[in-house]
């Protein structure tokens, strides 16, 4: 009503009173913030609630990592080095190291881990004095009291298994992809099975050449293959490729 | 040899033949004089001791010196009172503001209150630094001028029927007297700067100041017409005994609360130091205490401004229906908080308004507003209402 009155005489100087509705605001804001204590969070002596998936440094779970490399392709900065390290366990193995200097902490090596031993932590206060202080190596990156939320294991449902009516079998698209093998270029040189982190493939005799040698052939066990494309980039004839199975 | 009770005899000041203020009871002198007999005594005590029977030790506690020095003083113990009444007032204006931006204000202390005083040490420890260019007795001339009228101001606001430097007959005159010699000032300094935003801000502080004084003054007369006078204490008294004034001059009340907001340099009329614009206005080129100093001074006229308010429209140091022999000093300094209260949630909820803007506010629409309430007055008093 008085607005409408107020529009049809723009003229009118008690246009201007509707200043003092910010004042109303504002004391309510004030009320608001004196009752309830400000959002300001006095950080070195208050921390931030962590929500439940956070994501900090990537941790990594030493058993169960086969040592694939998935993480160091996947990494955006390319701050993961797959580095040798003598474990008292598991003798000479291959295990990622960090560089948490250049990590933007997305979380990817975790999201594509196939055997979920990348976690992501709710480590933040990664600040050192030195450049090497920032580079963690496979022991460092382990994190106690790690649970089942920090596996950010990536799930989708494949549009063959929509189509086929499957809701209730969500996977790791890039998981389920499996090499496949170009028989005629194949040498049978048996690279791909001293290769695979998992012991997935196996050289089977399929026959005899001319000269009485057996010809060897891999066989993939598809339940074993965890997909990590070590065999593809391994092979001198660029005899296997990674077809998606649908 | 005198025991010590003969030399520290706290004895009432009103029997001291030099006192100065008549038949009327003055608190601050009274802590002065018992501050000085406390010390004086003590000393001339010693000297007795070690000296029996010197001349010294009398003079000390004769009834000249302990006025003099009760004098001094009182005069310390009155800066001190503003002093401190400025600090809190400085620190309620971080503390809404930072409660209005949601944040936590000043940290340092209990409850944050003795971050003004960590404020002014970091001042105190920067260079003394004078621009090559300026005219050096302007530049020191004029900002001493302004925290000097701004630091007496203050200090000639009574706190109380008992607690004030001195009692005039014109004493809201001479207040706004005092209170109007800093915007002259602050012209000098933008001039003497030789700096285009001093000037700038100096020349935008003249004009903004010096066209709100006219509605203020008006405001005052109207006050002073209704009283019957320009004594603060018979102000005061007038509105105990028939209504405070915010009742029947309720657009003097805003109107003076504007005018006061600009005379003050506050938001939403701090053009003169339009910090987006202006690096800093008139205060560009001052630093270290200097700078310190001039801010501590805009708070003095800040306080000012609202004990001028609580004296002539909110009853000075008197509460209605009650009996207003109870501390009527905290009284008092309640009231001028809330005033500065009222001024900082302005400063938290508007923008700064142009330079037309603010011309056409004070000359188009509170001087009009301050003759109306002027013009109630007249009406009020000739139909003997008041």
């Amino acid at each position: 009503m008085a607005m409408k009155y107020l529009d049809k005489y723009p003229k009118n100087n008690s246009r201007h009173l509707w200043v003092l509705k910010s004042f109303y605001t504002t004391f309510k804001q004030i009320i608001k913030t004196t009752r309830h204590r400000p959002v300001t969070i006095m950080y070195p002596y208050e921390k931030e609630w962590i929500p439940d998936y956070y994501r900090g440094r990537p941790g990594l779970v030493f058993d169960k990592c086969v040592g694939c490399g998935i993480c160091e392709r996947i990494c955006p900065t390319t701050c993961i080095e797959m580095v040798e390290v003598d474990d008292a366990k598991a003798g000479k193995v291959v295990r990622p190291q960090v560089n948490v200097g250049r990590c933007m902490m997305c979380g990817y090596c975790a999201e594509y881990c196939p055997t979920k031993a990348m976690i992501t932590t709710p480590e933040y206060e990664l600040a050192a004095y030195t450049r090497e202080g920032l580079i963690f190596d496979p022991y460092q990156l382990a994190y106690e009291g790690h649970n089942e939320e920090m596996q950010v294991h990536m799930h989708e449902h494949l549009l063959s298994d929509l189509q086929k009516g499957i809701t209730d079998n969500p996977v790791n698209a890039s998981l389920v992809d499996r090499p496949a093998l170009d028989d005629a270029k194949c040498i049978g040189c048996s690279r791909c099975a001293k290769e695979c982190p998992v012991g997935a493939v196996e050289m089977i005799v399929v026959g005899e050449n001319d000269k009485g040698k057996p010809i060897k052939r891999p066989k993939f066990d598809e339940a074993k293959c965890i997909a990590c494309e070590k065999c593809v980039m391994i092979c001198p004839k660029d005899a296997l490729a990674l077809k998606e199975v649908l | 040899m005198a025991p010590i009770s003969n030399w520290v005899t706290f004895a009432n000041p009103m029997d001291n033949p030099l006192y100065q203020f008549g038949a009327v009871y003055n608190l601050p002198y009274d802590v002065g004089y018992k501050i000085w007999q406390l010390l004086g005594g003590l000393i001339a005590w010693l000297l007795d001791v070690l000296v029996p029977g010197n001349g010294v030790s009398l003079w000390l506690v004769g009834n000249a010196v302990s006025n003099a020095l009760a004098l001094v003083l009182m005069i310390i113990v009155v800066f001190a009172v503003c002093f401190i009444v400025n600090l809190t007032m400085i620190w309620i204006e971080r503390k809404v503001l930072g409660r209005l931006m949601d944040r936590r204000a000043t940290r340092i202390g209990p409850l944050g209150y003795l971050q003004c005083l960590g404020d002014g040490l970091k001042t105190f420890l920067k260079e003394h630094i004078v621009p090559d260019k300026a005219d050096t007795k302007g530049y020191m001339w004029a900002v001493s001028i302004i925290i000097g009228s701004s630091v007496l101001v203050a200090g000639m606001i009574p706190l109380s029927y008992r607690f004030f430097l001195a009692d005039y007959g014109s004493g809201l005159l001479i207040i706004f007297g005092l209170f109007s010699i800093a915007p002259f000032m602050i012209l000098v300094a933008g001039w003497s700067q030789n700096n285009k935003y001093a000037l700038l801000g100096g020349m935008r502080a003249a004009a903004q100041m010096i066209s709100y004084e006219v509605p203020m003054l008006v405001v005052f007369a109207s006050v002073a017409l209704m009283a019957g006078s320009f004594n603060i204490n018979e102000i005061v008294g007038y509105q105990n005994d028939n209504v405070w004034f915010i009742v029947p001059q309720i657009i003097g009340f805003v109107v003076f609360m504007i005018a006061a907001t600009a005379e003050a340099e506050r938001i939403p009329f701090d053009l003169p130091e339009a910090e987006a614009e202006l690096v800093e206005g008139w205060q560009t080129e001052y630093g270290g205490m200097k700078w310190g100093l001039i801010m501590l001074s805009d708070y003095f006229r800040g306080y000012v401004a609202c004990a001028l308010g609580a004296i002539m429209f909110l009853g000075g140091w008197t509460l209605p229906f009650v009996d207003d022999s109870f501390l009527p000093e905290i009284v008092f300094l309640l009231k001028v908080i809330l005033l500065f209260f009222i001024m900082v949630w302005t400063r938290g909820t508007l923008c700064r308004i142009r330079t037309d803007q603010i011309l056409n506010i004070g000359w188009k629409i509170l001087l009009p507003l301050a003759v109306l309430n002027l013009f109630v007055v007249v009406v009020l008093k000739v139909g003997g209402l008041v």
